[in-house]
């Protein structure tokens, strides 16, 4: 029995969709993007009714970069039986484009575009030329970057630059080492203040206010 | 990126000649879960309604693609918590595309697998038939939908250990064999199912106020649900056959009998009539597959390069003792490639779009919630109808928030 353990002849694939085509969940079909709209259009005509999925991937290292990703299905509207839907035709839309480039919308062809075509936007920053509302969904509105984008640190940026506080303390304390600014007397001084808090009634604790208690 | 700067929403509440501009939610008791509403209103009357999602975003697929591959159905079951065998299923069985290795699957795992997604959906139609009788007003139901439910979740916890997430679904089969009067307590919940059932049934079906609540409100049409790439109940509420079970036959489903219950009407009581049926026939295909796992057999792959064998072994073999550190320390590498996998969830399909490019972490996790889609329907089905039939829609789409934001 071959190892499925075998790494691919070429190391890691930059371009993983191109280097194997033998799964046929789907037909895949490769489309430009100044093309994409037209084709779509022919698609839907030809009886891909459902647009099932849109989505994008981010291949740092490829050019094109990006690439997004239609799932179509095709389906007579008004299947009433499963004989009538029998096994219908999928079909995978492939769409690379580089960093900076548009879009167009489909969401004048599937109304179900236009929340998906919002995710890619937020997690990608890819545009879609004349969406009706193109804002953020997932991330708050006010959010700097696009964080399913490759070069997108996991912990978010401003995580990324500070130091880890909580794990690195310990071990930094007994090595000597401590990044964080924080010295094994500043962590003394931090407990004893808290125990001397603890200990002291609660109405002279600093920052207590007073008032009824309940 | 200019556009990122756009402000949300318009101000909380304006208004405008005699419309006016109100949020609902996200914190409202029948949003069910963290859904915010902007409502343009006249009166009663809704002319406008834009849901706002993203509350609950966790970054569950970013966060995949920094995980090993056997890590992976651990957080898919975090998308969907109510049904997480569903998910789970789904991504393994993507996975195991990937690795050429589907038909490799041992029948009883395939089994296993089918009697677990389908005590999932029966779980988590309890759920969602509990909480939309508490929005109408029927309190009682919620406490015959939550005593079933919580026979299923004991089940799941003899099974993998948890009750919410079990994570008993694995690539390469399942964690383990299902464990001794498992089956046993299988047939005490398809003797106690069809009375309860019964029940449920009694208590909304016929109920004058219930019908009066959702016959004719959020109707969907054929043409609209198509448009809107609505699946699941809420599609064959409208009149379409079309289940993933039936059209895609995955983990052995072609081997039971089952019907696909459908409706014509489109409206809410359409949609739980649907989801009542889709019940009894999940209950059959449970039935059938406790008749198939009578024969014992194995229950996940014999490849000790994807599935760690055995842990007996591993005090008396080398061999298996290097898998097992294999795996755990850095999992298995999958093949480049990609490949789209859906399932049958309890809320319609569920997909995964899956990159690797040949290391032991996938490359890109894409999901296709079919909560995501159902939901966005709302901004086609609200207009025009009053603010009260819009919890009864928002409970007949039954959304999980888990899997709309991830």
């Amino acid at each position: 029995m071959p190892s499925t353990q075998t790494p691919p002849i070429a190391g890691t694939a930059i371009d993983p969709p191109g280097v194997r085509r033998a799964i046929d969940d789907a037909v895949i079909e490769v489309v430009d993007p100044k093309a994409l709209h037209a084709r779509l259009e022919a698609l839907r005509a030809e009886g891909y009714t459902m647009l099932l999925d849109l989505g994008a991937v981010d291949y740092l290292e490829r050019v094109p970069r990006f690439e997004v990703v239609y799932h179509l299905l095709k389906m007579p509207v008004a299947a009433a039986t499963l004989a009538q839907v029998g096994t219908p035709a999928r079909l995978r839309v492939r769409c690379g484009l580089n960093e900076g480039e548009h879009l167009p919308t489909v969401s004048d062809l599937w109304k179900s575009a236009d929340w998906a075509e919002r995710e890619v936007f937020d997690l990608f920053g890819i545009l879609f030329d004349g969406h009706p509302d193109l804002r953020r969904i997932q991330m708050p509105h006010d959010w700097e970057g696009h964080p399913l984008r490759k070069d997108y640190p996991l912990r978010g940026p401003a995580r990324e630059r500070s130091p880890r506080p909580a794990f690195g303390l310990k071990s930094n304390v007994q090595a000597g080492t401590p990044p964080t600014g924080r010295t094994l007397e500043a962590l003394q001084e931090q407990i004893r203040t808290a125990q001397e808090s603890a200990d002291r009634p609660k109405a002279e604790r600093k920052g207590f206010t007073g008032g009824e208690s309940t | 990126m200019s556009l990122s700067s756009t402000p949300l929403t318009p101000e909380i509440v304006s208004h405008e000649g005699n419309s006016m501009v109100l949020s609902m939610g996200p914190q409202h008791p029948s949003t069910h879960g963290v859904l915010q509403i902007m409502l343009e209103i006249e009166g009663e009357s809704v002319i406008k309604a834009e849901p706002e999602i993203g509350y609950l975003h966790t970054g569950i697929e970013k966060n995949m693609e920094n995980l090993f591959w056997s890590h992976g159905q651990t957080n898919a079951e975090r998308m969907d918590y109510l049904a997480p065998s569903s998910n789970a299923l789904c991504y393994v069985l993507g996975v195991e595309q990937l690795l050429g290795i589907t038909d490799r699957i041992p029948e009883r795992a395939k089994h296993i697998r089918v009697l677990n997604v389908e005590l999932t959906r029966i779980a988590s139609h309890c759920v969602w038939l509990g909480t939309h009788g508490i929005d109408l007003g029927a309190i009682s139901v919620f406490f015959y939908c939550f005593d079933l439910r919580e026979n299923i979740l004991d089940l799941q916890e003899a099974a993998g250990g948890a009750r919410m997430h079990p994570n008993y679904l694995r690539v390469g089969g399942v964690n383990g064999d299902l464990p001794g009067g498992y089956l046993e307590r299988v047939d005490a919940l398809i003797a106690k199912f069809p009375g309860r059932l019964k029940e449920l049934r009694g208590l909304l079906q016929a109920n004058p106020i219930f019908q009066d609540r959702t016959i004719d409100v959020g109707i969907l049409s054929v043409e609209e649900a198509v448009a809107w790439s609505v699946t699941g109940p809420a599609l064959r509420g409208s009149g379409v056959a079309y289940d993933v079970r039936k059209a895609f036959p995955y983990s052995g489903y072609d081997q039971y009998e089952f019907n696909v219950p459908t409706r014509t009407e489109g409206d809410a009581y359409a949609r739980f009539l649907v989801r009542l049926d889709e019940m009894e026939e999940s209950i059959k295909i449970i039935a059938q597959a406790r008749e198939k796992l009578r024969t014992p057999g194995p229950f996940a792959i014999d490849d000790p390069k994807i599935f760690p064998p055995p842990k007996e072994t591993i005090a008396l073999s080398m061999e298996a003792l290097i898998h097992h550190f294999k795996i755990v320390s850095e999992g298995f590498r999958v093949p480049p490639g990609d490949v789209y996998q859906a399932v049958e969830g309890p809320r319609g399909e569920l997909g995964y779009y899956l990159v690797s490019n040949g290391e032991n972490r996938p490359y890109r996790v894409r999901t296709r919630p079919p909560s995501l889609y159902n939901l966005q329907a709302l901004k086609g089905m609200a207009p025009g109808n009053l603010i009260a039939d819009l919890v009864v829609m928002i409970g007949s789409l039954d959304p999980v928030f888990g899997e709309v934001d991830r």
